[in-house]
C-alpha cells in the first residue's frame, strides 16, 4: 500500500520525550512502506544540526541520534523550517543526513494530496 | 518446528524501531519466504496485523509473541 505520512516535530531538548516519540512514529511509518517526511519546526529545528541530538536519550527508547540515523538510512526525508532555523541562528552548513532547509510551500506541496500529518 | 526460512528474535523492540528493522529483514528475503518473528512488546499483537495490511505481506499466524509472516511477491 503506497502513501505518504508526515510528522511535524516542534521540540528537541526542551521536550526530549516528544522529540523521541516523534521519530519513533516516523520510523513506524517508514517501516510500513510510507513515503515519510519529518518536518522540523519551532524548537525541533535544532535537531537538524549535526551533534545536537547526541545527548538526547529518553528512558525506554533508543538514543535519538540512532532513531534519526535509521530514519535517514531508511530513505526518510527531513525538511527544516527555514524561518525557524534562521531565527535561532543555526548553521545551515552542518545539517544531518537527509535534511534540507525549506519554506512552507514544500510542506504544503507534500500534504496537498490529503496526506496525513501528526504533530509532536 | 515450522516452515520459517528466517527466524528473528526481536526481544522487546517496539513500534517504529521494530517495524523499520522488520522491513529491512523482509527486504533481504525472497518473495514467498516466511519469517518467524518473536516480538515480546505488547503492542506487537495489534501492530503486526496492521503492518501486514499496510505492506501487503501475509500474516500466516499470530500467537504472541510469535508471528509468522510470508513476504509478498515482487
Amino acid at each position: 500500500m503506497a502513501g505518504k505520512f508526515c510528522v511535524n516535530l516542534t521540540h528537541s531538548k526542551d521536550d526530549s520525550d516528544r522529540a523521541t516519540v516523534g521519530f519513533v512514529l516516523a520510523n513506524a511509518a517508514l517501516g510500513s512502506g510510507k513515503e515519510t517526511l519529518v518536518f522540523l519546526s519551532i524548537e525541533g529545528v535544532r535537531l537538524a544540526n549535526k551533534g545536537f541530538a547526541e545527548s538526547i536519550h529518553e528512558e525506554g527508547f533508543p538514543p535519538l541520534r540512532e532513531l534519526m540515523d535509521n530514519f535517514a538510512k531508511g530513505g526518510g526525508t527531513i525538511y527544516v523550517c527555514s524561518p525557524c532555523f534562521k531565527k535561532r541562528k543555526l548553521d545551515e552548513n552542518n545539517l544531518v543526513a537527509g535534511a534540507s532547509i525549506v519554506g512552507g510551500a514544500k510542506l504544503v506541496e507534500f500534504l496537498s494530496d490529503g496526506s496525513p500529518c501528526v504533530t509532536f | 518446528m515450522d516452515d520459517a526460512d528466517v527466524v528473528w528474535d526481536a526481544e522487546d523492540l517496539a513500534c517504529g524501531v521494530l517495524l523499520l528493522r522488520l522491513r529491512g529483514r523482509m527486504e533481504a528475503m525472497r518473495p514467498g519466504q516466511v519469517i518467524r518473528l518473536i516480538a515480546k512488546d505488547p503492542g506487537a499483537a495489534e501492530d503486526m496485523p496492521a503492518w501486514c495490511r499496510l505492506t501487503g505481506h501475509t500474516l500466516l499466524s499470530a500467537e504472541p509473541p510469535v508471528y509468522r509472516i510470508r513476504r509478498k511477491e515482487g
